[in-house]
């Protein structure tokens, strides 16, 4: 059950984030980050896909559906692809998504696009410790959390 | 008018095609026809109130046209920008259909309303309209009306929405959007939506809840307009047919703009050119990337 | 049957005494989206309803059977499943100047909710309300009520009819519960006022009838003994088979139910609103369709109106509202169809299915 706390006190309130990572590039950078013992917070849950082109829009959609309230998004720079080019499509589909999102009114802060590459640990931090301070500003996603009947 | 009847019964006297999509006069106002024999041709009109996109007749969903054979269809330039997309997308092949493009000065947004074209009573869609003498076509017909006067209502509505607060602009959607009862009519009447399964009906995961609530209403025209990126013709059948009177035309005008914008391409009547979903360039714009 | 006179201040007070003591009332009221349409709406106070202007989009359906509605919710508990069924009394609630072929489309649709399994959800909703119906004359070209048995004058389902005379209504009062309902309401109705209303209903019905001739008792044989012929391959040529007709239909009531998950032990069923126009209405697990194309989903609809449903209940499943006309963005026309196909079986009537 994800509504009991939102309804309550909100300092008891942690955001869930939840990040959508590319295999070769952030997850290891991810990885990285956590051998070399930074200081991060713990509101994120990492889901490891190939490729961030593999990140469909109804991921992000479906997680805050689910209560999410952030999502990140995160593969390797432009040119770093494993798979040549995978990320220059994502990022077109991404930047349609971003748009409409705002257009919808639903918070583009709640979501973080990031390139960390496999040495960039230290990135990897400061997208999750950003991307938390910032849900956290915003609050919970209750906005988005009706699920009563239309009518 | 006579022009386009003339070639209409000449294709289906020499047996060119078998059927002419075209328009005629209904019960309520013009209505798609399906013309099959040539002294039916005459029956074929064209004219303002022709808002409907026939392409969507030539989706390969529409099996009850394609057993009458091989057709010819009147498109206007917007139309055929349809064409152009099923051709592109391998739904259709281009000599299988013979395309009568019409000239065209603009449709009526209200045409079972309305009959002189004025900025109130035009179509929002034909606002800043480039495709009036159509390009693609094997019979190009009729004379270039002059172009209509421009309706800015859609214009102004998006440019209205975009200067409210995120939280109006969210309060607006949540209540157009609670109103979505998911029929689905604006997929079904889309002559680019062809694909067999529709992520809205796939179970396993079950990605979009059938029920009409606010979030999965939501998560529905979302997908559904990501889907119609770079490939809508913003031809507003989705509109048309809602019948819930959803603004669905807002969507489709702001997602085009949007990729007209950030990848500098519109909906195109010309096959050869990739739609913009599935192509990339080394420096697309990533400002919304950290 | 009765008569009351019911001045428009005393539909005023009427109103604003149901609604202080709680009572929900349903009326037509402007369209928040477009001021020149007419949605039925939740009222808060009497100057909302804008009675007799034009046909609402909408049916009165919705409120009787939601476009979602939750069924039952359930929860994987240590015990086993927990299931909690939601409650099928409903809170009551009045109909306010509604038009006759809708409140119709209720009582055709209450036989099918009552048949081998009754919806008590529906009857809920049924029993909390009472129906006061307005004299229609605001029908349009596409209208053909009184081609399917009923009429812009039409008691069927109603509890109250009101007719618009001289400074207010002349109410017919139809059911013990329309007495009960205007108890306290109303005076006396004068004989020129009753004579008014008569004449008016039978003006209105001149309105319609000159749309779409009645629909012979025969029709119905006619079309189920010609299920296989041809003429169905080219009828729905122009359908895009979106459902729209029977979206804003007041008689189809197909839905669908299925179970939605909250959390990974708890969810809720549902039904939705379905319609017989889309593939997906009949497709198979296999992968097979016994409706394959939309000729014959579009067979399915006219059979199921005009054959299927009066050879079960007697009743034909259409109240001749003609909102599937204005709704479809192809252009099919429902009595234009009839019309077509009734001159067809006349024309024939010994064709038979062989």
């Amino acid at each position: 059950m994800t509504h009991d706390v939102r309804q309550g006190d909100r300092s008891a309130w942690s955001p869930k984030i939840v990040a959508f990572v590319c295999n070769w590039c952030t997850y290891t950078g991810a990885d990285l980050a956590g051998t070399s013992r930074l200081k991060m917070e713990p509101n994120v849950r990492v889901i490891k896909l190939p490729c961030s082109s593999r990140v469909n829009p109804l991921f992000i959609i479906k997680a805050f559906e689910r209560g999410a309230d952030g999502v990140i998004v995160s593969g390797c720079h432009t040119g770093d692809c494993h798979y040549s080019t995978g990320n220059f499509h994502a990022r077109r589909r991404f930047s349609i998504l971003h748009d409409l999102l705002h257009f919808m009114g639903v918070d583009n802060d709640r979501v973080t696009f990031a390139w960390v590459s496999a040495s960039e640990g230290n990135k990897w931090q400061e997208v999750v410790n950003e991307t938390t301070a910032r849900v956290k500003q915003l609050g919970p996603v209750a906005a988005l959390e009706e699920k009563g009947g239309a009518r | 008018m006579n022009e386009l009847r003339e070639v209409a019964r000449k294709l289906l006297a020499e047996g060119t095609v078998q059927v002419v999509i075209g328009y005629e006069e209904g019960p309520r106002g013009v209505r798609p026809a399906f013309i099959t024999s040539a002294e039916q041709a005459d029956k074929l009109v064209f004219d303002t109130r022709c808002v409907q996109n026939l392409a969507a007749y030539l989706n390969p969903r529409r099996k009850q046209v394609a057993q009458l054979g091989k057709a010819a269809v009147v498109v206007k330039g917007c139309d055929a920008r349809s064409v152009a997309g099923m051709i592109r997308e391998k739904q259709i092949e281009r000599e299988n259909i013979v395309l009568l493009a019409m000239r065209c000065g603009g449709v009526l947004q209200n045409p079972e309303k309305d009959t002189e074209l004025t900025e109130e009573t035009v179509s929002v869609r034909c606002a800043g309209c480039t495709a009036r003498e159509p390009k693609l076509f094997d019979h190009l017909l009729g004379e270039l009306p002059p172009a209509p006067p421009v309706n800015k209502s859609r214009m102004e509505q998006i440019a209205a929405l975009e200067k409210m607060s995120m939280a109006e602009r969210r309060s607006y959607w949540n209540e157009q959007l609670s109103r979505c009862i998911r029929c689905h009519a604006c997929r079904e009447a889309c002559p680019m939506c062809f694909c067999v399964k529709c992520t809205a009906e796939k179970t396993q995961p079950q990605w979009i809840d059938p029920s009409s609530t606010l979030q999965a209403n939501r998560a529905w025209q979302t997908m559904r307009v990501l889907h119609q990126a770079g490939r809508c013709v913003d031809c507003m059948e989705c509109e048309r047919a809602c019948p819930e009177h959803l603004p669905l035309g807002l969507l489709a005008r702001y997602v085009a703009d949007a990729v007209e914008r950030r990848f500098e391409y519109t909906a195109s009547d010309d096959p050869s050119v990739a739609a913009p979903i599935g192509v990339y360039k080394s420096d697309d714009d990533e400002e919304f990337i950290r | 049957m009765t008569h009351k006179y019911l001045s428009h201040q005393g539909l005023a007070a009427l109103v604003a005494e149901l609604l202080s003591a709680g009572t929900r009332v349903i009326a037509p009221v402007r369209a928040k989206d477009d001021a020149g349409q007419i949605d039925y709406q939740l009222i808060a106070s009497y100057e909302e309803a804008a009675l007799g202007v034009r046909l609402p989009r909408r049916s009165l359906k919705e409120f009787f059977l939601p476009p979602t509605e939750v069924l039952l919710s359930y929860k994987q508990t240590k015990a086993g499943v927990e299931i909690t069924d939601v409650p099928t009394v409903a809170p009551p609630q009045v109909i306010l100047g509604a038009i006759p072929c809708d409140v119709a489309g209720l009582a055709v649709v209450d036989k099918v909710m009552n048949w081998d399994y009754r919806d008590e959800l529906w009857f809920g909703r049924r029993d909390a309300t009472t129906i006061v119906n307005l004299l229609c004359n605001i029908m349009d070209a596409t209208c053909f009520c009184t081609a399917v048995g009923l009429g812009p004058e039409s008691f069927t389902g109603s509890d109250v009819m009101l007719a618009p005379v001289e400074g207010g209504y002349l109410a017919y009062l139809i059911t013990e519960r329309g007495e009960a309902l205007l108890k306290g309401h109303g005076e006396e109705a004068a004989a020129d006022a009753i004579a008014h209303a008569e004449a008016a209903r039978k003006e209105v019905r001149g309105k319609v009838e000159p749309n779409l001739a009645a629909v012979p008792a025969e029709f119905s044989t006619w079309l189920a003994s010609n299920f296989d012929n041809p003429l169905w391959k080219t009828i729905a040529l122009r359908c895009h088979g979106c459902g729209a007709c029977a979206a804003v239909c007041p008689t189809c009531h197909c839905f669908d139910i299925v179970d939605e998950h909250i959390s990974a032990d708890e969810g809720v069923r549902r039904r939705n609103w379905d319609s017989c126009q889309t593939s997906l209405f009949t497709l198979h697990a296999s992968g097979h369709n016994p409706r394959g194309s939309q000729s014959e989903r579009f067979r399915q609809r006219i059979q199921h109106k005009f054959a299927i449903y009066p050879s079960r209940f007697g009743d034909l499943l259409c109240t001749g509202c003609g909102r599937c006309s204005r709704a479809c963005p192809g252009g099919m026309d429902l009595p234009t169809i009839v019309s077509e196909l009734v001159a067809l079986s006349e024309a024939k009537p010994e064709v038979s299915g062989q």
